[in-house]
C-alpha cells in the first residue's frame, strides 16, 4: 500500500481569478527564467515526496520507484498509455510455460556500470529470490505472493517456479517494483542491502546529484546500450502539495505534474499557455467503512441506514469538484473484477434509511467518524455529516493527524480499535484486483481490516482467483467479492478519485493507464 | 537610570484612564475594534445572518451579494456567518489560555521568586527548557497525543506561555520580597502563603494582567496558524485559521475566503494591541522594559 | 567574567539535556508506529517489530535515552531508518536553509529597524515618530504566516516580481537570494518593529543620561555623540532580545516554510513528526534547540562583555 505522506492544502494560485478582469495577455508572460525548458534535453517532473534509497527490495513505493525505474531494468516494463499492458525490457522471450513456472531469456550486452560485469540470470534470480527471503525482512515480500524459486538454467536464461500459481506476477511484480534487477555483486558487496546511493546501474540513466528535498538530477548511463531515451537529463523535483506544484509549473520550474481536482475546471477551460491537461483515473479506492465488532453497529440494518445515508454525488461534487465519479467497490475501472454496479444506489436513499433505523430501533444514533486530516476527506466527512443528520444519524467528526490516522484499526496498537464506528478511509491500488481484495480477508482482521469483516467464501474466493488463469471466471470471482462486501453492510463505497496531470506541449509524457509517470519513456514532442 | 518608580494607577482612576484613553487616537481606534469583536462575540449567536454550519452545496463559492455579504465557501455555508463565529472561537482559546497561564504562571512565579533559592533555580530551569523548544513542534506533538481540538490548542498555549509570565511575577516579587514591611511580616511569623497572597500578589498582578492583555493579539494569531496548519479546531468550527486555509486552497475558485478570513485577523490583533499599548501607557510606563 | 561565561554555558547545556529527555517522552507517547504511516499493509507485524528494534524502540525508556544521549556526545544522530541516511546528513542539509532564512529576516529587521528607531528617538513626538510607531506596532502583531500568505499571493502570484517557491537553484547566489526576499520579509516585519520600538526607547533612555548631555556640554557634534556614546549603548537590548528571538524565529520559519515551499528545518520537524520518522525527529529538534540555547547564550555572554550590570545577575 504506498500511501501518500500527508499533504498540506494551502498554496494561493491562480492568480486568473484574483485578479478577475485583469488582462490575460499580462498576466501569462513567462518570465525570463524558463531557459530549463525540455528543448534542452533536460524534462523535470514532480514527485509527491523525496526517494530515499537505492534498494528496491525497501523501496517505499512510486517515489522509490520512479527512481529505480530509470537507473535499473526489469525482464518486463508497463506500456505507457490507456490500458494496461506490458513490454519487453531486460528479457528478449518471457512466457508463462504453466501455471506455476514462467521461463524466461535475457539479452545480451546489458551490462553494469562501474565495472560490475554483464546482466545475468544469477543477477535476476538474486534480485527476486532475496526480496522473500525471511532474514532480509523486506516490506515488498507480499509483491512475490508464492514464489518458491528461480531456477538459472543458462548464463542469460532461467525459470521463475511459484509454488502455486499467482496471476498478479504480470501486473504488479516484474513490471514494477519488486521485478527491479540489481546487480548480485554489488549487493553482496554492501552486506546485503543497498543504501542511499547505487553503487551500479543498468538502466539508461544514473543519478548524478540527489539534494534532499530539493531535486534529484538524473544523467544518461554511458554505458546503455538499449534504444536511446529523448532525454539527456531528468530532473525529479519532491514537492509535496499539488497546489504548490501547480505554481512551480506556471513559473517553469516543472514541466509536468499532478494537479488538484479543485483546479481542474479552471484548468480545463483555460490552460496556462503551451500546455496541455490530461485527465487520468485513479486506482485509489475511498469508502466509508464500518467497525463490525463495535456494538453500535451490531445491527445490519443500522449498517444499511448508514449506507442509504450517504449520497455519494454529493461527495463527488462538494470534495471532487465534480473531477472524479462515484465507484462500485475496489476494483477500478480497467482492471479485472471491476462491478459495473453496486447493490446501494450512488446516491442513497434517505426514506429508505430512516425506515430502516427505526426497524432497528435506533432513530437518532450518534456515531463518530474517522477522518484523516486532508482538505479533500474532511469535506467529504462533512457532506456526509450532513445527509446522515438528514436521516436522524448525528455523525460526529474525528479528524485524525495521519500517525494517528493510520493505526487506528491495529490491534497491536492497544484497544483503539474497539472505539472505532465509522472511518472513511483511502487505499493506494495496483493494477491487479488481488491487491484490493487482500485488506478485507478473516487474516487481516485486526490488522489492515479495520471492519473486522471475516467472510469464509470471500476468503475462498481470494485464494482461487490468485490462481486463476481464466480472466473471465477470475473477473467473477471478484465481482461476487465485492458483492459479500457491499451485503454485509460495513461497506459503503465512494470513489477511485482521479489524477488529472498538466504537461508541457513540448514533451509528450508516457504515463501508466493511472496517471503515473513513466520517465523512462518520456519523448520530445 | 530615569525611570522613575511610578506606582500602577489605584482603582479610582480608572475614569481619569478612560479619559486619557479617548485623547489617544489610536487607544480609542483599539478599544472601538475590540468592543465590536467583543460585542459581536458575545452576540454571534443573535447576528449571524445564517446558521455558520449549514451546507448548501448549490450555493457553493459565490461571490458577495445582498444575500451572502461576504460569500460563501466550499460547502455552501455563508463566509460572513462563519467570520462571526470564528470571531468567538478566537476569544474563548484567548480569554482560557490567557487565564490558565496567568493562573498557573503567578503561582509558579511567586513560589519561584519567594521560595527558597533550589526552588527557584529549578523552575527556572524548567521555564528556559519550555521555552527553548519551537513552539509550533511542542504544539504538533500535543496535537498528535491528544488530536485536534480548541481544547488542546488551549492546553498548548497555556503550557508554552507559563514561563513567560512565570519570569515576569517572578521578577517582581524577587523585587519586592525584600522590602521592609515583607521582612516584618515575615519576621512575626506570617506564613508564606498569606505574605504571598496578600502582600505579593496585588503588587505584582496589575502589570501582569496588562502582560496578558498585550499577549491577546498573539494567541489569537496562534490559534489562527495551527488551525491553518489543520491542528486547530475540528470541522466544522469555524475558525479565522480554518477559513484561511480553505481560501487558500481555493484561490482559484474564490478569493474572497481568504480575505475575509484574513482581514478580520489583522483588524483584531491590531486592535488588541494599541489598546493594550495605550492602557500599558497609562497605568505603568514602566512595563516598556519587560517585553 | 570566565566563570560566568563557565556557568552560562553550563546552564545551557543542562537545558539541552532536560529538553531532549522531555521531547524523547512526548513522541514516544504520541500513537502511531512509522512503518504503518510509510509503507501501510505492506508493514506486516514482523516487520514493524522489526523496525521498532532498529530503531531502539523496544528497550527500556532510560536506555533509550541515555543511549541517545551518548550517541550525541559522539557526533552520531543516529540512522533514518528507511533510507539507511545518516540523520545528521539530512539535517545538516536541511539547517543551511532555515539558517540563512533566519539570518536574512534578522538582517533586514535590523537594516531597517535600527536607523528607524533611531530616527523616531531623535525627532520624538514628530509626525514622522508617530507613523513609524503605528506601523511598527501593527507589524509586531501581524501573525507571520499571514504576511507571509499574501505576501506570496500579491508579489509572487499576482505582480510575479519574486518566485513562489522553493529556495532557488543551488549554487547560484542570485537565484537563492531572489528566493529569500519574500520570506525573509514576511518573517523579518514584526521584527522590523520591534527592533524600531527597543531601540527608540533605549535611545531615549540613554539621551537623557549624564554622560550623554556632559558630551554635548563639551561641544561634541552631534554625530559624534550620537554614533559613539548613545548607540553603542542602545543596541545592548536589541541584541539579547535577537538571542531570544531566533527562538520564535524558528517557530515563525516552520509556517514560512510551509506556505512557500522552502526546505528547512520547520518543514523537516514537521514531516517527521507526522511519519513518526523518530530518528530524524530527535536529530532536527536536537539541531533547532541547541541553535536556540547557543544563540541566547551567545547573547547573553556578548551582553555580559558589553554591560557589566548584567553579570551581577545570575549570582
Amino acid at each position: 500500500m504506498r500511501r501518500d505522506k500527508f499533504s498540506w492544502t494551502r498554496i494561493p494560485i491562480n492568480r486568473r481569478r484574483f485578479l478577475a478582469g485583469a488582462a490575460l495577455g499580462a498576466a501569462t508572460a513567462t518570465l525570463p527564467r524558463i531557459a530549463w525548458s525540455a528543448g534542452d534535453g533536460v524534462v523535470k517532473g514532480r514527485s509527491y515526496a523525496d526517494w530515499g534509497q537505492s534498494d528496491p527490495a525497501f523501496s517505499t513505493g512510486v517515489t522509490d520507484e520512479e527512481v529505480h525505474a530509470l537507473i535499473y531494468t526489469k525482464l518486463i516494463q508497463y506500456t505507457p498509455g490507456r490500458s494496461w499492458g506490458w513490454q519487453l525490457d531486460s528479457a528478449a522471450s518471457i512466457e508463462q510455460t504453466d501455471p506455476t513456472h514462467i521461463t524466461f531469456a535475457l539479452k545480451p550486452g546489458i551490462g553494469w556500470s562501474n565495472g560490475y560485469g554483464e546482466l545475468n540470470a544469477a543477477d535476476v534470480k538474486y534480485s527476486f529470490e532475496r526480496v522473500i527471503d525471511p532474514d532480509l525482512a523486506a516490506p515488498n515480500k507480499p509483491d512475490w505472493g508464492t514464489l518458491d524459486r528461480v531456477d538459472v538454467t543458462g548464463e542469460r536464461s532461467g525459470v521463475i517456479v511459484f509454488k502455486e500459481p499467482f496471476q498478479p506476477v504480470w501486473n504488479i511484480t516484474l513490471p514494477y517494483i519488486s521485478g527491479n534487477i540489481v546487480s548480485k555483486k554489488a549487493v553482496e558487496e554492501a552486506g546485503g542491502r543497498l543504501g542511499p546511493d547505487a553503487p551500479t546501474v543498468s538502466g539508461p540513466y544514473k543519478v548524478k546529484e540527489h539534494r534532499l528535498k530539493e531535486r534529484t538530477t538524473l544523467v544518461r548511463n554511458p554505458d546503455w546500450s538499449g534504444p536511446r531515451t529523448d532525454f539527456d537529463e531528468i530532473q525529479i523535483f519532491p514537492i509535496d502539495d499539488e497546489n504548490t506544484a501547480q505554481i512551480a509549473f506556471e513559473a517553469g520550474d516543472i514541466d509536468f505534474t499532478r494537479v488538484s481536482l479543485s483546479s481542474l475546471a479552471n484548468l480545463k477551460a483555460s490552460p496556462p499557455a503551451g500546455s496541455t491537461v490530461a485527465e487520468y483515473p485513479s486506482l485509489y479506492y475511498v469508502w466509508v467503512g464500518m467497525n463490525l465488532d463495535n456494538p453500535a453497529l451490531n445491527d445490519i440494518r443500522v449498517r444499511q441506514a448508514v449506507q442509504y445515508a450517504i449520497d455519494v454525488p454529493a461527495i463527488m461534487e462538494a470534495a471532487y469538484f465534480g473531477a472524479a465519479k462515484p465507484s462500485t467497490g475496489i476494483i477500478a475501472p480497467g482492471l479485472i473484477g471491476h462491478r459495473e454496479k453496486e447493490l446501494v444506489p450512488p446516491e442513497g436513499n434517505l426514506a429508505k434509511a430512516r425506515e430502516l433505523l427505526d426497524a432497528a430501533g435506533a432513530s437518532g444514533i450518534t456515531l463518530t467518524l474517522d477522518v484523516l486530516n486532508k482538505a479533500t476527506n474532511v469535506t467529504a466527512a462533512q457532506v456526509i455529516q450532513a445527509t446522515c443528520a438528514q436521516a436522524d444519524i448525528t455523525i460526529d467528526i474525528n479528524l485524525r493527524e495521519s500517525g494517528d490516522f493510520w493505526s487506528l484499526g491495529d490491534e497491536s496498537k492497544g484497544d483503539g480499535w474497539k472505539s472505532m464506528q465509522l472511518i472513511l478511509n483511502r487505499f493506494s491500488m495496483t493494477p491487479d484486483p488481488y491487491y484490493a481484495t487482500a485488506w478485507f480477508t478473516c487474516e487481516q482482521v485486526g490488522v489492515w481490516n479495520w471492519e473486522r469483516f471475516c467472510n469464509a467464501e470471500f476468503d475462498d474466493l481470494h485464494k482461487k482467483a490468485l490462481g486463476e488463469v481464466d480472466t473471465a471466471k477470475r473477473a467473477a470471482m471478484y465481482e461476487r467479492m465485492q458483492d459479500l462486501m457491499e451485503e454485509s453492510g460495513a461497506y459503503r463505497f465512494i470513489t477511485h478519485e482521479a489524477a488529472p496531470v498538466i504537461y508541457r506541449d513540448t514533451i509528450a509524457p508516457a504515463l501508466r493507464p493511472d496517471g503515473l509517470p513513466l520517465y523512462r519513456f518520456f519523448k520530445k514532442a | 537610570m530615569t525611570a522613575a518608580a511610578i506606582p500602577p494607577a489605584p482603582d479610582g482612576a480608572i475614569r481619569g484612564a478612560l479619559r486619557r484613553l479617548a485623547r489617544d487616537p489610536l487607544g480609542s481606534a483599539g478599544l472601538a475594534i475590540v468592543v465590536v469583536v467583543v460585542l459581536s462575540a458575545l452576540l454571534a449567536d443573535l447576528i449571524v445572518p445564517y446558521d455558520p454550519i449549514a451546507m448548501n452545496i448549490r450555493d457553493r463559492m459565490q461571490e458577495p451579494s445582498l444575500n451572502h455579504i461576504l460569500g460563501t465557501d466550499q460547502l455552501g455555508r455563508d463566509t460572513l456567518s462563519r467570520v462571526i463565529m470564528g470571531g468567538r472561537i478566537a476569544l474563548e482559546v484567548a480569554l482560557f489560555s490567557i487565564g490558565g497561564a496567568l493562573s498557573v504562571g503567578l503561582a509558579l512565579g511567586m513560589v519561584a521568586g519567594f521560595g527558597p533559592r533550589w526552588l527557584d533555580n529549578a523552575l527556572i530551569l524548567l521555564f528556559d527548557t519550555v521555552r527553548s523548544f519551537p513552539t509550533v513542534m511542542f504544539a504538533l506533538a500535543i496535537v498528535a497525543l491528544v488530536g485536534p481540538s480548541l481544547r488542546t490548542i488551549i492546553a498548548v498555549i497555556i503550557v508554552t506561555s507559563i514561563p513567560i509570565y512565570g519570569r515576569v511575577v517572578r521578577t517582581q516579587t524577587l523585587a519586592i520580597r525584600n522590602n521592609e514591611y515583607i521582612l516584618a511580616e515575615r519576621a512575626m511569623g506570617a506564613s508564606m502563603a498569606r505574605v504571598l497572597a496578600v502582600h505579593i500578589l496585588p503588587n505584582v498582578i496589575g502589570p501582569l494582567l496588562i502582560l496578558a492583555s498585550m499577549d491577546i493579539p498573539g494567541v489569537i494569531a496562534f490559534e489562527a496558524g495551527l488551525s491553518f496548519l489543520g491542528l486547530g479546531v475540528k470541522p466544522p468550527t469555524p475558525s479565522w485559521g480554518t477559513i484561511l486555509a480553505d481560501g487558500l486552497a481555493l484561490v482559484r475558485n474564490t478569493p474572497w475566503l481568504i480575505v475575509a478570513g484574513g482581514i478580520p485577523l489583522i483588524l483584531t490583533t491590531l486592535g488588541f494591541t494599541f489598546l493594550g499599548e495605550s492602557l500599558r501607557d497609562i497605568f505603568d510606563p514602566k512595563l516598556r522594559k519587560d517585553l | 567574567m570566565f566563570l560566568y561565561i563557565v556557568k552560562r554555558v553550563g546552564l545551557g547545556a543542562v537545558i539541552i539535556v532536560i529538553a531532549i529527555v522531555l521531547l524523547y517522552g512526548m513522541i514516544h507517547l504520541i500513537p502511531g508506529d512509522p512503518a504503518s504511516i510509510i509503507l501501510g499493509p505492506r508493514a506486516t507485524p514482523e516487520l514493524r517489530a522489526a523496525l521498532a528494534a532498529k530503531m531502539g524502540l523496544d528497550k527500556p525508556f532510560p536506555v533509550q535515552i541515555a543511549t541517545f544521549l551518548v550517541d550525541v556526545a559522539r557526533g552520531d544522530l543516529g540512522t533514518d531508518v528507511f533510507s539507511n541516511r545518516p540523520v545528521a546528513e539530512i539535517v545538516f542539509s536541511q539547517l543551511p536553509h532555515t539558517l540563512a532564512l533566519i539570518i536574512a529576516a534578522i538582517t533586514w529587521a535590523m537594516a531597517i529597524g535600527i536607523p528607524l528607531g533611531c530616527y523616531s528617538a531623535l525627532h520624538r513626538n514628530t509626525m514622522i515618530d508617530k507613523i513609524t510607531g503605528v506601523i511598527s506596532v501593527g507589524c509586531i502583531t501581524l501573525p507571520s504566516f499571514l504576511v507571509a500568505l499574501y505576501a506570496l499571493l500579491v508579489f509572487a502570484v499576482w505582480l510575479k516580481w519574486f518566485p513562489a517557491i522553493g529556495a532557488g537553484r543551488t549554487g547560484d547566489l542570485a537565484s537563492q537570494a531572489r528566493h529569500l526576499v519574500l520570506p525573509a520579509f514576511a518573517i523579518g516585519l514584526g521584527w522590523v518593529g520591534y527592533i524600531a520600538r527597543l531601540v527608540r526607547a533605549s535611545m531615549l533612555e540613554v539621551l537623557a543620561e549624564n554622560h550623554v548631555r556632559t558630551a554635548r556640554a563639551f561641544g561634541l557634534p552631534e554625530r559624534v555623540v550620537i554614533f559613539r556614546y548613545v548607540l553603542r549603548l542602545a543596541i545592548l537590548p536589541t541584541v539579547t532580545v535577537i538571542g531570544i528571538g531566533i527562538g520564535f524565529l524558528l517557530s515563525a520559519a516552520v509556517f514560512i516554510e510551509v506556505v512557500f515551499a522552502r526546505p528547512g528545518i520547520g518543514k523537516l520537524i514537521i514531516d517527521s513528526i507526522t511519519t513518526r520518522n523518530y530518528p530524524v525527529v530527535m536529530g532536527a529538534v536536537l539541531a533547532s534547540t541547541v541553535l536556540f540555547v547557543v544563540s541566547t547564550t551567545l547573547s547573553d555572554i556578548v551582553n555580559a562583555i558589553l554591560d557589566p550590570r548584567i553579570r551581577s545577575s545570575l549570582r
